[in-house]
């Protein structure tokens, strides 16, 4: 008779049955073998749309703005839609780290790094439309609010352009701090294991002088404590001041007060599924299948539904109130140059709905939730609708406001718009790279806590007990005594 | 004791010969001034050195011009003059002249270089109205295309030798061919070289010819003259397709006229509106104007002549389908109901229809009222068909020399190869013209004359009215006068400058009587006499047989049309005209066939109604290509659908296609349409029937500055942008628009509260001085002289084609025009658009670095070296009249070499040095990168402060006018501190409550613009108002 009761309580967060030691091994190897031959032809391609974006912004420095196709009516076009769609990838990592670090949420372990990585860098990618979509970017500095020796001019507080500068800053530091003291043990452990005095010394410098004593790691958990409590609110405020550049003008299709959780919903549905894309990747060139679970991928796709099913509810709340105002304005902006297929930008509001409402709900599926494949084509899915969705708000509310005298000719981006695009394109994969090159991708300190924590690393243990005679451990008994 | 003898070189302690010459010139270096004259325009000197060196030297050129004689050496102030204050403008009196148009101006020269016209108030025919050729006049001075020197066949040549070369040629006479002379003085001057030099002759030659018109009076009252217009006395007014608030006769006074007939005084008992009918064939601005509007074929023109003629009489209508007789009922009502207040004119060139309307006329008593021919014009004197008889002379071989003044036939003569051909039989040919234009292209001598405002002169635009013509600067190249010229030809020794002094001054009573005239700029008669001529009724039974034999077509038409800015092609190579967006299309750059509607969805399967199609059409500037042939003559143009034009009816602008030689702004703008023109008895006929329309398959974008015209969409009237009533139900309910307004805002306690109870934030007090603006939209007809004007006051960016095609034109000032109604005949109204100067101005809030924020005087203003370019506050303008600079225009950016390759050649030319002197100092020119906009004329603003603070006085509402408001014919814009009691803003605000409006007034931005509703004056409305009646009664 068998008598073994089994309760499986949680999927194990780290599979393989692995040793302390194999974690360093498998997380820190990467580091120190010579790249692959992908590696290389990756980064060359990241550098490569990094210089064409570079060309491009310097062709827009030095020529003007009108190296775009902007005109009087459309101010701003694939320059702020890429911004808030960078910015929006960029809230995943935080959310990652900070709020699920709040709420004891083990499984972030397996992907915080890479995460938070991520999100600095989208962070950056984000930075660039701001700075340079200025028509005087030398000028640039004027936004900051220090005395200066220009007369009594001052920047103005009214202008959420200006809540933006502080709103980003504040983010990007925040998140640099966070992920950088969570790399110091991990440095440490890189230092450790270095073989040749550079790199010993580098990473030294990198670990700050880590020596992993108890105070340390005291310490560090105070401060992870900190920094995760610090930005929470970030998570939240990012996005909603980004939604301010919109919700507080008096154009019709931004003047709207549902963008602010709107926004931050759509924030984190984009940026979980910018965060699929990558781990689907690096997971599979790394070899790390075993500590980015499919448990994980399964726990990201439920919040992309969930996300997505938001910012659709969000969606028609914004077409009904554009028929239940019974603003002719709203109206024409939501039902004409939005939801109105044949109309110029129809396509882009449809193709939103698609990617963003539409296609997600496969995820109620477990089996769906649970695919890699499926998974890696809806993460990229989610993010060209997070682009339409920008498109959509910024071109279709401009292009045609108040005055029909003002509407616009069609806009399509310029070469140089594209190459923009691109090129911070090549300035995230760029940093990328570097990253999964010089980085531990997945926080080796932190998940060693998590190693232990399912029943199921000790079942093959137990089963080997099972599996043995009962006379086994009598003999056994009767021989310790 | 021995002096000790100091040296400092062995030349000193020689003495030798070259150290005394070095001692005793005094100034051993060079002075700045004596370099070499040529060469200075070509001269790699940096602008600054350039323009500070012309702008003295000129400067003193001018104020020795302008007082007393031109002189011809540039030499710096020694002793300043009095009058010249550097940074302070003068004003001098003068007229523009082109072509036999005449507008009396006020030329200001700042530095010794005019820089903007303004309308003289003094002259009573256009008082102080401008067009926007005559705003854009200034910049052709600049123009780098104007000929620098004579040539004799296109080899640089010395007046000398010209003169010596000519002066053999003139034996057995030569013939002149001018455009229409207004000037008594060159009249003089002509007829004396024709007496000098026997067998000469003088024909005019007009491009858009009144032949018909003059050929017609001479029938109808014997005498070959065009008799002046009233229309401010005319309370019915019948158009047959004559745009005389466009581009027929003189559009400045006529608009001036109509506009007093259309103001609304809220304040009467009974309100009063004149009525305008016009038949109109392709879409024009008068007929967009126009209190109703038929559509009609070009032939059907005579047909409505006659029915219209019969109809007045009392008669039957006969020979018009069912519309047009309706049509004809409600023009013959009006007119016969207000004889003696009454006036038809055609802009036919048809002998025969003139003589029609003669008739009608004389039977609705407008001869002697409306018509006056004791004041009889001198705009267009041309005959065509002696230009054709010319023609025929020249291929002939009959004529052995010809001078061409103003008047280029090898461009607008229907048949220009017989020109050219002819000319090549003609031995000696001389043209006078500034430029290179086609004509001189292909004369051996070519003469360049002076611009106007370097030129001494008259013109009398109407018999008893002169207008003076004086410089306003030095000649800027080698040119010399036309009538200098001819006198040097007749043996006289005289120079034209002390001719027309001397001519003048015996009729004015001497030197004194002639400077007091200078300054004035103008003589008008004591009393103007207002007289009738008699009919000669003989003339009207044959005109109309030969009407009624006209056979009316079937087929598709063809009417070549003038555009206000282009004219007859004399504004083409104009920038500021070329990218002035015609009020009719609001395309710039090029011209197009113009389609109806109807037309577009049978040829180009384009249906205006259906939703997506239309917007397919709209928002892709590229056009459908159609080649239209006619005769065996075809033209390849893109097609632009305008509501308001006839059905059959195509329409083509003349004046495109010039030659390059013109300048930088013709290259590839346009096709010519001339030679689709055909002579018919006689005259130049501007239409053709039976033309064959064929898509090509090509497209071509067409650079238009506005792209949807309705403002009542699919989602219901935007009535918050533009209001507009019929005169019968204003009649009915003067308070409608007020009552309305009145309602919007009651949930925040009514108009009177809407400021303070509609906002949570704080309301300021403001104040001290607040600046308004008031735009009559009944008054305003969409011409454009605001936006040229605006141009060259605020020094506003050409950007050219490319970029206008881009949405990146920069015009502080734009004239919105809307449709409303039936697709085919739609209801036009024209909106001038400027900065609205909120009070709660959406873009202050939104701009990151304050750029843009708030004057005490409630000013928007816009400070362009804070600005950063986010363009966040263009963004937010509900009104969308903030301008970026796109790309570097002006070449004023601090990134060197920006431009080449970026800007098109047009752009690259207005920054020319030469071009450039057009510049307002008081305006800084905006760099790349910064967002710009309406100031309200600041500049002038600040000055007008300063001078009443000098004075000591309080700032009177006179002392200020804007450039728009100045510039405008009809005063549709008025102007001053809206806290000022007594002023005029304030007095148009209080004076009519009932139609003002603001502009999406329920955004509470507050802005500073107040409109007054554009009331029509239809009939609908009247019937409308008679139903209602009647329902009431049963």
């Amino acid at each position: 008779m068998h008598l073994k009761y089994e309760s499986q309580l949680r999927e194990p967060l780290v599979y393989g049955n692995k040793t302390y030691a194999q974690v360093t091994e498998d997380i820190v190897r990467p580091i120190e073998a010579k790249p692959s031959r992908l590696w290389y032809i990756g980064f060359f391609i990241a550098v490569a749309l990094l210089s064409f974006g570079a060309y491009s912004v310097y062709r827009e420095v030095t020529y003007g703005i009108g190296q775009w196709n902007l005109n009087k009516t459309i101010g701003w076009g694939w320059d702020i839609t890429n911004f808030v769609w960078w910015v929006g990838i960029g809230h995943a990592g935080t959310l990652i780290s900070a709020v699920l670090l709040l709420f004891r949420q083990g499984w972030r372990t397996g992907v915080n790094r890479a995460a938070e990585a991520m999100t600095i860098f989208a962070v950056m990618c984000a930075g660039q439309f701001p700075i340079f979509h200025m028509g005087r970017v030398w000028m640039a500095f004027f936004v900051m609010p220090y005395p200066n020796s220009r007369g009594p001019l001052w920047v103005n507080f009214n202008s959420p352009l200006l809540w933006d500068v502080f709103a980003i800053s504040t983010y990007f530091t925040v998140s640099l701090l966070f992920w950088y003291s969570g790399l110091l043990p991990d440095f440490a452990t890189v230092r450790d294991r270095a073989f040749t005095k550079l790199r010993k010394k580098l990473y030294g410098i990198a670990s700050f002088g880590w020596t992993g004593s108890t105070k340390h790691w005291q310490r560090h958990e105070s401060l992870s404590l900190v920094l995760a409590g610090l930005s929470t609110p970030l998570v939240l405020s990012v996005h909603t001041i980004v939604s301010f550049d919109f919700a507080t003008s008096v154009i019709p299709g931004w003047h709207t007060t549902i963008f602010p959780p709107y926004f931050v919903a759509g924030a984190i549905f984009s940026g979980f599924a910018m965060v699929q894309t990558l781990l689907l990747i690096v997971r599979k060139v790394f070899g790390l299948t075993d500590y980015i679970t499919i448990g994980h991928i399964d726990l990201m796709n439920k919040v992309i539904v969930l996300t997505g099913s938001i910012v659709g509810i969000a969606y028609l709340t914004e077409l009904f109130m554009g028929w239940y105002s019974q603003n002719k304005y709203e109206g024409y902006t939501f039902w004409y140059s939005r939801a109105y297929l044949f109309s110029p930008y129809g396509w882009s509001y449809w193709g939103m709905m698609a990617c963003n409402v539409l296609s997600p709900q496969i995820f109620w599926s477990k089996k769906m939730r649970r695919n890699v494949f499926v998974t890696f084509f809806m993460s990229i899915i989610v993010n060209i609708g997070m682009w339409f969705e920008r498109f959509v708000i910024i071109v279709t509310s401009l292009y045609r406001d108040y005055l029909p005298s003002s509407w616009s000719v069609y806009y399509s981006p310029s070469i140089w718009e594209i190459g923009f695009y691109l090129g911070t394109f090549g300035l995230f994969f760029t940093c990328f790279f570097l990253f999964a090159k010089y980085f531990p991708v997945i926080a080796v300190a932190e998940i060693k806590y998590v190693l232990k924590r399912s029943g199921e690393s000790y079942k093959p243990e137990f089963d080997a007990i099972e599996a043995q005679p009962l006379e086994s451990f009598v003999h056994d008994h009767a021989h310790a005594h | 004791m021995e002096q000790n003898k100091n040296w400092q070189s062995f030349g000193e302690l020689n003495k030798s010969e070259a150290y005394n010459k070095e001692v005793n010139n005094e100034f051993n270096e060079e002075l700045p001034m004596v370099e070499d004259h040529s060469g200075f325009l070509q001269a790699k000197a940096p602008r600054r050195d350039f323009l500070k060196y012309l702008g003295f030297s000129t400067a003193a050129a001018a104020a020795a011009a302008s007082c007393e004689m031109p002189i011809k050496k540039a030499i710096p102030f020694a002793n300043k003059p009095e009058d010249i204050v550097p940074g302070i403008a003068d004003y001098y009196a003068t007229t523009y002249v082109q072509d036999g148009d005449v507008v009396s101006v006020i030329a200001k020269v700042r530095d010794g270089r005019p820089i903007k016209l303004e309308g003289n108030t003094l002259s009573p025919i256009t008082a102080g109205g401008t067009s926007a050729r005559v705003q854009a006049a200034v910049l052709d001075l600049y123009d780098t295309a104007r000929l620098r020197f004579p040539t004799i066949a296109g080899k640089e040549a010395t007046f000398e030798a010209v003169d010596k070369a000519i002066a053999a040629e003139l034996k057995g006479g030569a013939v002149i061919v001018t455009s229409s002379i207004t000037s008594p003085s060159t009249k003089a001057v002509i007829a004396q070289f024709l007496a000098k030099n026997p067998g000469s002759k003088h024909v005019t030659y007009d491009a858009v010819s009144f032949s018909g018109m003059l050929l017609a009076n001479e029938a109808s009252y014997g005498k070959k003259v065009i008799p002046s217009y009233h229309f401010e006395k005319a309370k019915a007014i019948v158009s047959l397709s004559a745009d005389f608030l466009g581009t027929w006769l003189s559009p400045v006074e006529f608009a001036k006229q109509y506009a007093t007939g259309k103001k609304i005084d809220e304040q009467a008992k009974v309100p009063a509106m004149s009525k305008h009918i016009h038949f109109e064939t392709v879409a024009s601005l008068t007929g967009s104007n126009a209190d109703e509007k038929y559509l009609c074929r070009p032939s059907e023109i005579g047909a409505i002549a006659v029915a219209l003629l019969s109809a007045v009489k009392g008669g039957e209508i006969a020979g018009v389908d069912a519309k047009l007789k309706a049509g004809i009922e409600v023009a013959a009502k009006a007119l016969t109901a207000n004889k003696g207040a009454a006036l038809v004119v055609a802009g036919s060139n048809d002998k025969d229809i003139q003589i029609v309307v003669n008739a009608i006329n004389d039977v609705i008593g407008a001869n002697g009222t409306t018509i006056n021919f004791g004041a009889t014009v001198n705009y267009r004197q041309g005959i065509d068909s002696e230009f054709a008889a010319l023609v025929d002379d020249m291929n002939a071989g009959k004529v052995n020399t010809i001078l061409f003044h103003g008047a280029n036939p090898v461009y607008t003569w229907p048949a220009a190869d017989k020109v050219k051909a002819g000319l090549a039989k003609v031995k000696t040919t001389i043209s006078f013209s500034g430029k290179l234009d086609e004509t001189a292209a292909v004369c051996k001598f070519v003469i360049p004359d002076h611009h106007f405002l370097e030129s001494w002169g008259d013109a009398e635009p109407v018999t008893g009215h002169i207008s003076f013509i004086q410089p306003t600067i030095a000649p800027l190249f080698k040119t010399r006068a036309f009538q200098d010229s001819l006198l040097k030809w007749s043996g006289d020794a005289t120079e034209y400058t002390s001719y027309v002094k001397n001519y003048w001054s015996a009729k004015l009573g001497g030197e004194n009587g002639w400077n007091k005239t200078l300054q004035d700029g103008v003589i008008n008669p004591a009393t103007p006499v207002v007289s009738g001529a008699t009919i000669n009724s003989s003339a009207v039974a044959s005109a109309l047989i030969a009407v009624n034999a006209a056979k009316a077509s079937s087929k598709i038409e063809l009417a070549l049309y003038q555009k206000v800015g282009i004219g007859a092609g004399q504004g083409a190579s104009n920038p500021w005209l070329q990218e002035l967006p015609d009020p009719v299309t609001r395309a710039t750059w090029d011209n197009y066939i113009i389609v109806s509607p109807a037309m577009a969805k049978t040829l180009l399967n384009i249906d205006l109604n259906n939703g997506g199609q239309a917007d397919a059409y709209e928002v892709q500037p590229p056009k459908k290509v159609v080649k239209l042939s006619v005769d065996g003559k075809s033209i390849e143009l893109p097609v632009l659908i305008i509501p308001g034009t006839h059905p059959q009816t195509v329409g083509i602008a003349i004046g495109y296609g010039r030659a390059e030689s013109v300048g930088k702004a013709v290259v590839g703008t346009g096709k010519n349409a001339y030679p689709l023109a055909c002579i018919k008895n006689g005259t130049v006929n501007f239409s053709c029937a039976d033309v064959k329309l064929e898509v090509t398959g090509a497209t071509y974008p067409v650079a238009l500055t506005q792209t949807h015209f309705r403002y009542d969409t699919t989602q219901g009237n935007r009535t918050e942008v533009m209001k507009e009533m019929t005169f019968a139900e204003y009649v009915k309910n003067p308070k409608e628009i007020l009552e309305d307004r009145e309602a919007e805002a009651k949930p925040f306690g009514g108009l009177a509260n809407y400021e303070k109870d509609a906002t949570i934030y704080p309301v300021y007090d403001r104040p001290g001085i607040k600046w308004g603006m008031s735009v009559d939209l009944n008054a305003c007809n969409g011409c454009g002289a605001c936006v040229v004007a605006c141009n060259a006051e605020n020094n506003v960016a050409i950007v050219g084609k490319p970029e206008v095609l881009r949405g990146h034109e920069m015009h502080w000032l734009r004239i919105d025009k809307y449709f409303s109604g039936d697709m085919e005949n739609p209801k036009v109204v024209f909106q001038p658009l400027m900065c609205q100067h909120c009070d709660n101005a959406p873009c202050e809030n939104v701009c990151p670095v304050a750029a843009t924020n708030h004057s005490s005087e409630g000013l928007n203003q816009m400070t362009y070296n804070r600005c950063i370019g986010t363009r966040y506050c263009a963004n937010n303008c509900p009104f969308k009249v903030r301008r970026f600079n796109w790309a570097d225009y002006t070449g004023a950016d601090s990134f060197p070499d920006n431009q080449e390759g970026e800007v098109n050649d047009v752009v690259l030319n207005m920054n020319d040095d030469l071009t450039r002197m057009v510049l307002n100092p008081d305006v800084t020119v905006r760099s790349r990168g910064v967002i710009e906009k309406c100031s309200f004329c600041v500049q002038r603003l600040q000055a007008a402060k300063l001078d009443a603070k000098k004075d000591s006085r309080p700032m009177a509402d006179s002392d200020i006018k804007v450039a728009c408001q100045q510039s405008c014919p009809t005063n549709a814009i008025t102007f001053g501190n809206a806290n000022d009691k007594h002023s005029a803003i304030t007095k148009v605000r209080v004076d009519n409550p009932n139609r003002s409006f603001y502009v999406l007034e329920q955004l509470h931005v507050l802005p500073n613009v107040t409109y007054l509703a554009k009331v029509r004056n239809a009939g609908e409305g009247e019937e409308h108002a008679e139903k209602a009646e009647a329902k009431k009664e049963a």
